[in-house]
């Protein structure tokens, strides 16, 4: 969830929630005062009524305006509290009931006790009360409106400088010298950010550079030397007048040392996939680097009298290393022509979504999760190193595609996809 | 034919220079970056063999050097540093192959004759070994003028063997020849490639070239 939508999710509902509380109490207080008010205006009329009988000694007249009534009552009640109340009184122009306010009290004129009515009406006030209420939903509605509006274009604007250095990040490429490049910004938050960013950036750069050089130089320090020791055994067993038991020495560090050799070659060139080393950003020909590769270990399978039975797609392109590209399909094509029986066969099949070799071969002893584990092996292979399908793997990783072996119906099936 | 081995581990060097010595070639040893420009400067030589870490500068530097001065000697690169960067670098700047370390002093030797061969090339394209011709233009092959019908990897197997002639050569270094790294370490198919090869040669004449030494590898004479 965006950060600008989980802030709303909260905000919204609060700030609606607390303008509706807020008008009600609005509504209330406003209608008590302005009712007070009429109350007021009632007393006034009261205090009126007294003074004029007191003064002239008869009831003043009754009057009946639309808006204003006052009535008198004979009553033989001496004492009567005066009293407010609200009545609604059906108005016939309006054709609706009208809330009157009135006040109830006493009077005595000649020792005759009247009951004395005020009546006034609230529909003015009840206006005026509806009014301000219109005007302040409006003013709700439109503040959110706003409020709203201006997030998206103020949050968006301000989120800008986070939203560059978010992609600057997302392309920043280990493999290319492209330093990542931040917007100036003044807000603190932000340029905290980018100046994290920009010393992460400088860090991982540098330790990988390390590594690099590492990697690097371990190769040249272990390769040399082993160089040195297979040369000489080279040269050694040129030598005219060895008997059999130094041919069997010779024999035994000539092996050992193209084992080491191998190895070397063969962790080295994982750490470095491992390290990304191999950048590729084009597509190659895979159609042409498998034929190539077929051909190369076409007369190998022929003299093992297996059959290459080729299904393969013209110009399928897949972005990868050259290099990994021939080494993954020459151990794929190697090892489904060494696990295989005399007289077998292989299918290979190439199209735009996957890369299929099958071929026939006896029931693996290994389970197919640790076929591409590093050093697992059959027992039976022993020229084997028990890396060919873990560097696949391990190729094949590093460019996203999902590899998958299986043996179904006695063929040990092994596919890449690319996507 | 002189060739030039531009190597700072002498006992790598010298391991090159006794091999190749007992070829028709004479070799000069340069150890550092300076005596190699030094030596490239008043000498010419048939093929040059450059490591790229040198003390004193880079061997890529001397492979500009030779390429400017348009100097005609065929280069080999030798490294260790089997980086894919310094390969692409190596051959952009005229390189005629790259060899990493550590390699086999057959395979060195093969393909220092054929940048010789392709070097030295005018007109004359045929390999002659006792009663056997191997002309690299055609990819043809005669033994006392019969024509052998041999396979593209036996035809491969054939011309590393004459290019190693008196030579043992190891199983390992014949895998890795013709299949590339990955085949190094199974043997099983060279066994019948060098049958199928001994026959079809003794069938067109009668000598038996391929010799099998101890299980160690072959040797092919006369």
């Amino acid at each position: 969830m965006k950060l600008i939508a989980k802030y709303n999710r909260v905000n919204i509902p609060i700030t609606i929630f607390v303008l509706l509380i807020s008008s009600v109490a609005y509504y209330f207080i406003l209608h008590f005062v302005l009712l007070n008010q009429v109350d007021k205006d009632l007393r006034v009329e009261q205090q009126e009524i007294i003074h004029h009988i007191k003064v002239n000694g008869t009831l003043p007249a009754t009057s009946n305006y639309k808006d204003r009534q006052i009535k008198f009552q004979p009553t033989n009640l001496t004492h009567v509290k005066e009293k407010f109340s609200t009545e609604s009184i059906y108005n016939k122009k309006e054709d609706e009931d009208e809330p009157f306010r009135r006040i109830d009290f006493l009077v005595t004129q000649n020792a005759q006790n009247y009951m004395a009515t005020v009546e006034k009406s609230e529909q003015e006030t009840e206006d005026i009360v509806q009014l301000i209420l219109i005007i302040t939903f409006a003013v709700i509605a439109v503040l959110l409106f706003i409020l709203f509006v201006s997030n998206r274009f103020l949050l968006g604007k301000l989120w800008k400088p986070f939203n560059h250095t978010l992609n600057q990040l997302k392309d920043f490429n280990l493999y290319s010298t492209n330093e990542i490049i931040l917007q100036p910004t003044n807000v603190d938050e932000f340029v905290e950010l980018n100046e994290t960013a920009i010393l992460l950036t400088q860090k991982v750069r540098s330790d990988y550079d390390s590594l690099k050089s590492f990697t690097g130089n371990a190769s040249h320090e272990i390769q040399t030397p082993l160089a040195i020791i297979k040369n000489k055994i080279e040269i050694l067993s040129q030598s005219e007048h060895l008997d059999e038991s130094q041919v069997k020495i010779i024999n035994s560090l000539n092996e050992a040392a193209s084992r080491l050799s191998r190895l070397n070659q063969s962790l080295l060139l994982l750490t470095k996939i491992e390290n990304r080393q191999f950048e590729q950003t084009q597509g190659i020909d895979l159609s042409s680097v498998l034929n190539k590769c077929i051909e190369n270990f076409q007369e190998a399978a022929e003299l093992k009298g297996i059959d290459i039975e080729k299904n393969i797609k013209e110009n399928i392109s897949v972005v990868m290393n050259d290099s990994l590209a021939d080494i993954v399909l020459s151990n794929i094509i190697l090892n489904a022509i060494k696990h295989n029986y005399q007289g077998g066969n292989i299918k290979v099949n190439l199209d735009e979504h996957s890369l299929t070799v099958s071929n026939t071969g006896y029931e693996p002893k290994l389970q197919p999760a640790e076929l591409f584990e590093r050093f697992k092996k059959d027992s039976s292979s022993q020229d084997s190193l028990g890396l060919g399908l873990s560097i696949v793997k391990t190729i094949a990783d590093s460019y996203g595609f999902p590899v998958a072996y299986y043996y179904r119906e006695q063929r040990h099936i092994l596919e890449i996809k690319f996507h | 034919m002189r060739i030039l081995i531009i190597e700072d581990e002498k006992a790598l060097s010298e391991s090159i220079n006794e091999y190749l010595s007992v070829h028709e070639y004479t070799c000069e040893m340069a150890e550092d970056y300076h005596s190699a420009v030094m030596k490239i400067e008043y000498n010419t030589y048939d093929c040059i063999l450059l490591d790229i870490t040198l003390p004193g500068g880079n061997g890529l530097k001397i492979l500009e050097h030779i390429k400017e001065d348009n100097k005609t000697e065929g280069v080999l690169i030798i490294s260790a540093k089997d980086s894919l960067d310094d390969k692409i670098k190596g051959l952009n700047l005229g390189a005629d192959d790259y060899l990493s370390k550590p390699f086999h002093l057959s395979e060195l030797n093969a393909r220092i004759a054929a940048i010789i061969r392709r070097k030295n090339f005018d007109g004359n394209s045929t390999i002659q070994f006792e009663n056997l011709c191997i002309d690299t233009q055609n990819k043809s092959v005669t033994v006392e003028d019969n024509p052998v019908e041999l396979t593209k990897k036996e035809y491969e197997l054939l011309l590393y063997f004459v290019a190693n002639k008196k030579r043992l050569i190891s199983k390992e270094a014949i895998a890795e020849h013709l299949w590339g790294n990955e085949m190094s370490g199974s043997f099983d198919f060279i066994y019948t490639h060098i049958k199928n090869l001994r026959k079809k040669l003794m069938d067109a004449g009668d000598a038996d070239y391929i010799k099998s030494v101890y299980g160690m590898g072959y040797k092919f004479t006369g």
